[in-house]
């Protein structure tokens, strides 16, 4: 479980990105985070990857308080949450296989189950084709495929995605939405984004946020600013 | 080693920068290192040798020069005195000249002179030691190593302080350059680290591929520095051995025990220079590029 209780973060040049910002997200469930540009859904997200620390309030996930200056094992923590950019973040030097196998290799998982689990979640994304291909062969949408595999793979049960479908056509963007939704059961899901019809149609829970304000939490929401 | 070499593929001026400066730090460290050992060899060999040699004159009687090695035992300032009798003299003549019998039959113990050799607990004593026994009766000439001994002393501090000196620049300049081609190398990868970092990677894990590739240029760089190093020095040795004929076997420090000679270089010595420049030149590419992952790697 993930619980934000009264949030702020002021930057140093007194920007307000998060103002008293409390909500709770169970296991397993699916989140849109909507708003404005700059009204705080990036900083909520890198927030829970630990990348930024809230100015006040605490931070919860799973019963740690990652909010805390002291919090060890960031890097074990940060092992349990994968991320989607909007710009993949693909290594191009790296074939598919290499980038999913990259969030393997880094907790010391053995070389078979490295194998196994890539292979089952290039089956997954629908790229079991192009296991050895090289991310300047791959279209956008293979790319954030690749990119959804790498943050799926293994035990990671919390899956933050910033603007995911951000750089995609429509087609794309609903292929690679199908894919969230077929791990909807297992993950922790929470996406940023500005599709209007992607939130309407998915008919999940909506938090809203407008200048770093929590200004609707709905459940079956639908996208409102 | 794939990764190491596809970086080094990536960055081959860098890489080669890498390489040329640890390369020739090592060569150099090895080159200072076998000259202060050399030095010190000469040294210590040196310093067995008898210090103080006094000559008596023929008539003076052994009972005579007995009291005198007393008494200078006496002073505490003695490691250890020898005395050699005219016969023994006579014997250690013969000795040295048994190919040339026209020399041995001109000489006969009577001619030859007594003498104490005496070795000093420490080289300030030698003037004292020589002195006491100028004022000595029947003492005919005395002879002392000071001078030799002082010079290889001022000779080998100079090499070591200029070595010493010398070693901490090239290390300074070594660090210096390996941070900032590992640095560069960090640049070109950034994307990847910055992946790597938000999905749990340890800074081992990230900083991992460049120490390692810092190590292959510390292991390949050392052993090239080595073989070249002693390519050149058994060219050179024919030259060498005739140039200092007569020297004996000079140990490396106290491990004689161990075979470890530094002149002429026993496969020991040479291994040990081996071990300690590989050692050497992982250790500077490990701090570099641990230094340089510190600065990039948070």
């Amino acid at each position: 479980m993930i619980v934000f209780d009264k949030v702020s973060k002021k930057y140093g040049t007194g920007t307000i990105a998060l103002d008293d910002v409390s909500f709770e997200i169970q296991n397993n469930e699916f989140l849109f985070l909507v708003g404005p540009s700059g009204a705080g859904k990036t900083t909520i997200l890198k927030m829970i990857l630990r990348q930024i620390l809230p100015t006040s309030g605490t931070i919860m996930v799973n019963d740690k308080d990652i909010s805390n200056k002291n919090f060890k094992d960031v890097e074990k923590y940060r092992q349990t949450i994968g991320i989607v950019f909007q710009d993949f973040k693909i290594l191009m030097d790296k074939n598919v296989f290499e980038n999913i196998a990259i969030a393997l290799k880094i907790t010391k998982t053995s070389q078979n189950k490295i194998k196994q689990e890539v292979d089952e979640v290039l089956s997954l994304v629908g790229l079991e084709t192009k296991r050895n291909v090289f991310p300047l062969q791959l279209s956008a949408g293979e790319l954030q495929r690749v990119a959804i595999a790498r943050a799926i793979v293994g035990e990671r049960n919390i899956i933050l995605a910033d603007e995911p479908t951000g750089n995609l056509d429509p087609k794309t963007t609903w292929d690679i939405m199908k894919i969230f939704k077929k791990i909807e059961d297992e993950k922790t899901i929470i996406i940023a984004t500005h599709n209007v019809d992607i939130v309407n149609s998915f008919k999940k829970r909506v938090i809203t946020l407008k200048d770093g304000q929590l200004t609707k939490d709905r459940r079956l929401g639908k996208y409102e600013l | 080693m794939k990764d190491i070499f596809v970086s080094i593929k990536r960055a081959p001026y860098q890489s080669l920068g890498s390489f040329l400066i640890l390369f020739f730090t090592l060569f150099l460290s090895l080159f200072f290192f076998n000259i202060t050992s050399f030095f010190y060899g000469i040294l210590s060999y040196v310093e067995t040798r008898p210090q103080v040699i006094a000559y008596f004159d023929v008539q003076t009687k052994e009972k005579d020069i007995l009291t005198i090695k007393e008494a200078i035992g006496k002073t505490g300032k003695t490691s250890s005195i020898k005395y050699v009798s005219q016969k023994e003299a006579l014997q250690i003549y013969r000795q040295l000249n048994k190919d040339n019998p026209l020399l041995l039959e001109m000489v006969s113990a009577n001619i030859l002179p007594a003498s104490l050799e005496v070795y000093a607990k420490k080289p300030v004593y030698l003037v004292e030691i020589a002195e006491f026994l100028q004022k000595q009766e029947g003492i005919d000439e005395v002879n002392f190593q000071k001078m030799i001994v002082d010079k290889l002393v001022t000779l080998t501090t100079i090499l070591r302080r200029i070595s010493t000196g010398l070693f901490i620049f090239l290390i300074f300049i070594t660090i210096i350059v390996l941070i900032t081609t590992t640095a560069f190398k960090i640049s070109v990868k950034r994307d990847e680290i910055e992946v790597l970092q938000l999905i749990g990677a340890s800074k081992w894990y990230i900083r991992k591929p460049f120490i390692m590739e810092g190590l292959f240029f510390g292991f390949s760089s050392g052993t090239i520095a080595f073989a070249l190093f002693y390519l050149v020095f058994f060219y050179f040795q024919p030259f060498l051995s005739s140039y200092l004929t007569g020297l004996p076997k000079l140990g490396f420090y106290n491990l004689t025990n161990l075979n470890i000679y530094v002149y002429p270089p026993s496969i020991e010595f040479i291994a040990l220079s081996y071990v300690l420049i590989i050692f050497f030149g992982m250790m500077i590419a490990f701090v570099g590029n641990y230094l340089a992952t510190s600065k990039y790697v948070k």
